[in-house]
């Protein structure tokens, strides 16, 4: 009969108190970490909108291409007219 | 039931109920973190698809302006020579002279000739392209190439050898207006006259046969057949 009431104190007063520290620790960080994924889903979705222009890189490839042929024909018109040195 | 057992049950209907106070939070937050992570992954996987064409895009645009570059460079080498060149571009900004120029690795060790102070051959050269105008125009933050008390006339004598191609007095600009010598009526139509002008037109000598002799039989100028402003001389 003693070993049952040492079990129930110890299960009382040792193994209750661990299993709800070690439970509200776990709840405690998962909590934490609800904010910062929502965060970081934020921040992708915000990153996400700012590459929106990136199709506007397509539009200033072509205008390279057609400013550099325009270099290309005024150099090779000054190539024609100025005296080399 | 002896004592001891009830305090038992009691003792686990307790942790089980701390489990479950627990564990039901820390499971709904888990949830949240599923859908956060969730929204993360989407986001991260449009940041990848968007930037994929970038590298190729900004490549080309790199070699297309590489290319610009050497071209303009060697051009800018061939006419005005390389001292001059980098005078030229150190005039423009300053210090720039100091990288040299990209496909003229000897450029490095060439110092800069002066050309904001004073007007180098290529200069000369390349301020006759702007007619004039401040070869620094494009760049006001930097320092003006043309020097403002000096004329082209004064910096064409640092190189008396240059070729003279301009006229030395171009002829005057026709007068017009209301006080114009000559006036015209306004035409009806453009290119069409209300009335050919008596006065002030043009006058032809007539032309001269083979003995040097006035023929008085001459055609009319083909100007004068379509009604136009030509007529032979009198006399």
């Amino acid at each position: 009969m003693i070993l049952w009431w040492l079990g129930d104190i110890v299960l009382l007063f040792v193994v209750l108190p661990i299993v709800v520290y070690l439970l509200r620790g776990v709840l405690s960080t998962a909590r934490g970490i609800v904010p910062h994924v929502q965060a970081i889903a934020a921040a992708a979705a915000a990153g996400s909108k700012d590459l929106d222009a990136v199709p506007l890189l397509l539009t200033t490839q072509d205008q390279i291409k057609r400013t550099v042929e325009t270099i290309a024909d005024y150099g090779g018109s000054l190539d024609v007219i100025v005296d080399d040195v | 039931m002896p004592a001891a057992g009830v305090v038992l049950i009691i003792a686990v209907v307790l942790i089980i109920g701390a489990l479950a106070v627990y564990l039901l939070p820390t499971i709904w937050a888990l949830i949240q973190i599923t859908k956060g992570l969730d929204q993360a992954i989407k986001g991260v996987g449009e940041l990848i698809e968007k930037s994929a064409p970038v590298n190729p895009v900004v490549a080309d645009i790199n070699a297309n302006l590489d290319a610009a570059v050497s071209a303009l460079e060697g051009l800018l080498v061939k006419k005005a020579g390389l001292p001059d060149a980098l005078g030229l571009i150190d005039g423009l900004y300053p210090g720039a002279a100091a990288e040299g120029l990209r496909d003229f690795p000897e450029s490095k060790t060439i110092t800069p000739p002066r050309i904001s102070e004073v007007y180098t051959r290529g200069t000369l050269t390349l301020a006759r392209l702007g007619r004039e105008a401040p070869i620094a125009a494009a760049s006001p933050e930097g320092p003006v190439l043309r020097h403002v008390a000096r004329s082209e006339v004064a910096t064409r004598a640092l190189y008396p050898d240059l070729r003279q191609t301009r006229p030395e007095k171009l002829p005057p600009s026709p007068v017009i207006g209301t006080d114009a010598p000559v006036q015209y009526e306004q035409a009806l139509t453009p290119g069409v006259r209300a009335h050919m002008p008596q006065r002030g037109a043009a006058v032809l000598d007539r032309p001269t046969g083979g003995s040097g002799e006035e023929s008085s039989e001459a055609p009319p100028p083909p100007a004068a057949k379509r009604g136009g402003f030509l007529r032979w001389k009198q006399g």
